[in-house]
Parts: C-alpha cells; structure tokens; sequence
C-alpha cells in the first residue's frame, strides 16, 4: 500500500525535469542469437531491444518461459553477451568486454535465483561470505560485513545451519544476503520468488523493496507473475518473441495495457471473472425484463469516488453489485467491478453516460434475465 | 579357533600379506587420488562452452582414460613392465606392484570424480560466476566442496576395487592376500588358507565401505532434517 514515491521525472512522460539522471543500465538495439548446431539453424533469443533502468528504481521484465527473459538479465552481468547492439553500464559501454573485465565488474552487481542456488556444503554464514572470500576480503571483515547482512535479512540465529535445514523464504534471504555481500549498485532477480508459495512471495518482496528503499540498489528482475510487478515495480518492460512489446510505469500499463500479451498478463491481477453461475445466463440480444450486466473499470482517483451510491441516487435505478475488486498498483487504486442494472431507457443511457463523464471505462457484458 | 587349523608360520604368512594388501592399496589409492582428481577436474570441465573449454584435449584424454580402463588389469600389469622398472627400479616385487595399481586406479579414480563433479547443479556454477569468480575458484570453493560427499563415495569404490586388483599383482611377484591365496590356498590345496585369505578381504572390503559410508554421509549436508 505504502509504496516508495519515485521521482515522477523518472516516468516517461512525466516531464517535470527536462533531463532524467542517465540510466544505470541501457539496451540499444540488443540482439542476441545462438549459433546453430548441426542441423539446427541459428536460435534468436532477443532482438532490437531497447530498455532503459533508471537508478534507483525497481524495473520488471515479464514474459512467458522462452520469451528471452533469462537471457535479458544474464546479459546485465556478462553471463550472456550480446550478439547485437550496445550494453551501457553507468554510462560505460561494455558490449565487447572479456571475460576478466565482466569478472571485476560481476562485484558490482548481485544476483538471486528462482532456485537460491546456496551451496549445500557451507553453513549460511559461509554462504553469504563466499562472494567476499572471492573478491579477496580480508577475513575479519568478512565476519562483521556477514554479521551485518544476516542481520538485515532476519537470519542472525540460523548462521550456523545448513541451507537443507532452511524453508524456501529463509534460503532466499540468504540468497539475497550474499547477493548484496559485495555492496552491490545492481541486483538481478531471476524469478526469484517463483519457487515460493504466496505468503513467502510477499515477504521477499517486501524484503526486496527494503533494499530497494534504504540502499538505494537498482532492481531489475523478471518473472512470469503479474502480481510481482504489481507489488514491487515501478516500471515493467512486457517481453515476448525476444522482443519488448511494451514498456512502461506500472500504473499506466496494468491500467491500460496496449498489446495483447500485456493485456492477458494484466486479466490476472485486475480483471474480474464473470462468476460461473452467471456466465451460462448471459446472452447478447436484450430481451424485455432483462438486466444488463456492465463491467466499471476503475483507475486512479475515481477508484475511491462513491460510483455505485451516486448512481442510485441521481439515476434512480437499482445497482447490484455481481464481483468486484479494487486493488493498489504501484501506491494508485485500480480495479473493476462487475454490476447488473435494469435494462430499461432512459436509465440506461444515463448511467453510461455518468459513468463516463467520471472517465471510468464501462462496458457492456451482455444480458440476463 | 585358527591355531588347531592354521599354524603360527601360516598365520605370520597371512598378516604379512595382509600388510602387504593394505600397503599396496593404501599407497595406490591415494597416488591415483593425487593424479585422478586433477584429471577427472578437467575431464569435467573442459568440454566445449565449459570453465576451462580445451575440447581436443578433453577428448585426447579422455580416448587415453577410456583406453586404460579397458585394458584388462592383468595385462595392463605385464604391458607395462618397462614402465613399472623405470620408476621402482624393479619389476618384482610388492612396491613394484604399486606402480601398475597406480596406472589402473587414476583413470578410474579421475572417472568417477568426473562424473560427481558432474553432478553439481550448474546453478551453483552460474551463482558463482555472478559473483566474479575465477575458474579456479570456482573450482576451489564450489565444484569440489560440492562433489565432495560422491567423490568420498566413488573413493570408496576405488579402493575396494583395488582391493581386488592387488590380488592379481602375485603373477608378477607382488605379494598380498590375493599372492597367497594362490600360491598356498590353491597351488598347494591348502584350503583353510583360502578361506582364511577370503575371510580377511571380506573383512577389509566391508571396513573400508562403512568407513567410506559413514564418512560421505559426515560430508552430506544436503540430507540433514530440515
């Protein structure tokens, strides 16, 4: 509900300032194709990728599996390269790094993994500090810095135990402890909370928005879980085919989703079923007597105005609410709400048209008798 | 029991041999760990796109591991006596026999530490490389740690399969259980030293295994109760 207020100049058409603060990452024009083996032809993961994330800021990829994701995320710390196009880090361009000079830089940027990828051999405690035991850290810093992350991510008494003895959300706060082990600016979630049921989702997400707010760390992730960008995002990025079909702050996105794959991830997280028992009654052709079942679709300020009440009292017709859900996205109300009303003129005509003088979108389901 | 059936001189036979085995077995395994482990690290990780990528040698190496471990180990034995003299000075003997033991455990070794690297899940590989690991870290701090509980029990495997390969070593006047059995137990029907020679293998056999068990199940901290 809370969630962090961004610098709208961040926001694409926002415009308040004339010039946003450079991106901390930016594709141009990324392609990226696998060499074909055999008799298999070549196998274009992405293509003409253009994206922006801006510092700070929580930036989410969704697409369905094999739409490119993995391999979007992979190429922000080398373990993918680019077949096309320019990769600028910080302004820096590191398109044809080597594989040394990706390694220095991996330091910089941490990463989280669908399966926690924790080594079963050490401790949590030494899980988190191998990153560090890698970039050379002197041990006693190892201890305090461990110290502080376990800390921060809740798990101070399990610093002992062995990632088999953890639940999935503790392995994934360990996870995201030796993530940001090595003071990262960047951190990349790989569907870092599709192995974890929906209570254990919503806790790491709010962990991740913690360090998202108090470290200043950049977020990209990506998932296949509309609800994720819905809860932590500010901007989302819809990948299919390897190419990014549409981009956007969140709230303009889920509200108004332009393409279709975009609409269909959005049906999960807003959109209102007709529920069964009515769904088999309703037919197109009004017939006399019937109501007419409408779909109010609320965004922005008038999700609070009290729609259904006025239109009682100035239209005079009775509204009988049939579904409904009013929900947050990126701090903003949104929703819809599924009614029936008397299929009856002028009456109707009036609702439409005091429904739409309050910019909600509203449609016409069909009718039941 | 044994002194009605076996007398003190047999019995004296059958604990220097069994010293002898366990010398033999003991100094070859771990000379085929210290040669093996190097080799099965590569053969792991050295196919094409992997850590150190050097295809033409893995498959060199690998064609030379294949061709050792299909050699029957009693040939290997005799073929390669000019080796076994260059470096024990000696072809006869039970230190000698070390040197063919050797030969035949590093490719098998390297093998099975191969296939437990093998086994790691490539997730751990990724973390680490995300995290700005070398190869060799990776190879240090995940890949070996990671394998460690299967390598113990392929280790485990080795040995007791040289266990068996020591008997052969008699055709080429290496001592041991496996020497005795034949030349008292068989050549001079004297069973009771066969069975004496059999009841300590399986003796040994079953030590070394429930030490090897006991210790990868130590090293396994994947199955701990959560």
């Amino acid at each position: 509900m809370n969630a962090p207020v961004k610098p709208d100049a961040f926001r694409v058409g926002a415009g308040l300032l004339p010039v946003s603060p450079p991106p901390i990452i930016r594709f141009e024009q990324i392609g990226k194709a696998y060499p074909g083996r055999g008799a298999q032809g070549a196998v274009t993961a992405l293509t003409g990728i253009d994206l922006d994330v801006p510092k700070g800021v929580i930036v989410g990829v969704i697409g369905r599996s094999g739409a490119g994701k993995s391999t979007l995320i992979r190429l922000v710390n080398g373990l993918e390269r680019a077949t096309e196009g320019r990769l600028l880090i910080d302004g820096e361009d590191v398109t044809g790094l080597t594989e040394a000079g990706w390694r220095s830089r991996r330091r910089a940027t941490g990463m989280i993994f669908q399966h926690f990828n924790l080594l079963s051999s050490r401790t949590v405690f030494d899980n988190v500090a191998l990153p560090l035991e890698i970039a050379g850290t002197p041990k006693a810093e190892i201890g305090e810095k461990v110290t502080r992350l376990l800390d921060l991510v809740g798990l101070t008494d399990k610093r002992g135990r062995y990632p088999a003895e953890l639940s999935g959300g503790q392995k994934q706060r360990v996870g995201i402890a030796r993530a940001l082990a090595t003071d990262p600016k960047v951190l990349l979630c790989d569907e870092a909370t599709s192995a974890l049921d929906p209570e254990t989702t919503k806790a790491i997400l709010d962990l991740l928005k913690q360090v998202n707010r108090d470290l200043g760390i950049t977020i990209l992730l990506i998932t296949h879980e509309m609800p994720v960008i819905k809860e932590i995002c500010d901007r989302v990025a819809v990948i299919e085919d390897g190419r990014i079909v549409e981009e956007g702050d969140v709230f303009s996105v889920l509200t108004r989703p332009k393409h279709p794959t975009t609409a269909r991830f959005v049906e999960a997280v807003t959109g209102v079923e007709v529920p069964a028992y009515l769904a088999g009654r309703i037919h197109e052709q009004a017939r006399p007597g019937d109501d007419t079942v409408l779909r109010i679709t609320f965004t922005g300020e008038n999700a609070t105005a009290p729609v259904i009440s006025r239109l009682s009292s100035t239209i005079g017709v009775d509204v009988n609410i049939l579904a409904g859900r009013i929900d947050a996205i990126a701090g903003k109300p949104f929703g819809s709400l599924l009614v029936s009303v008397p299929t009856r003129e002028p009456e109707l005509a009036a609702i439409l048209g005091a429904l739409n003088s309050l910019e909600l979108k509203a449609e016409v389901i069909g009718h039941v008798s | 029991m044994f002194p009605e059936i076996i007398s003190p001189q047999i019995l004296a036979l059958i604990v220097q041999a069994t010293l002898d085995t366990l010398q033999m077995v003991a100094i070859a395994a771990s000379l085929g760990t210290l040669f093996g482990l190097p080799l099965g690290v590569f053969l792991a990780t050295s196919k094409r796109g992997e850590l150190f990528a050097a295809p033409v040698t893995n498959a060199v190496l690998g064609t030379l591991v294949n061709a050792t471990r299909s050699t029957p180990f009693i040939i290997l034995v005799v073929a390669i006596i000019p080796f076994t003299r260059l470096i024990a000075g000696t072809s006869i003997g039970t230190q000698a026999a070390i040197v063919p033991l050797t030969v035949a455990s590093t490719p098998f070794i390297a093998r099975l530490i191969e296939g437990a690297i093998r086994e790691v899940d490539q997730g751990l590989v990724e973390a680490a490389r995300a995290m700005g690991a070398t190869p060799v870290q990776i190879v240090r701090k995940v890949l070996v740690p990671e394998a460690l509980p299967a390598i113990a029990l392929g280790l485990t495997l080795a040995v007791v399969s040289l266990i068996g390969f020591s008997a052969m070593v008699g055709a080429v006047g290496g001592g041991g259980l496996g020497d005795l059995g034949i030349r008292y137990g068989y050549q001079r029907f004297m069973p009771e030293v066969m069975a004496a020679v059999v009841a300590v293998l399986i003796v040994l056999v079953q030590a070394v295994q429930s030490i090897g068990d006991r210790l990868a199940r130590r090293l396994n901290k994947r199955l701990r109760h959560a």
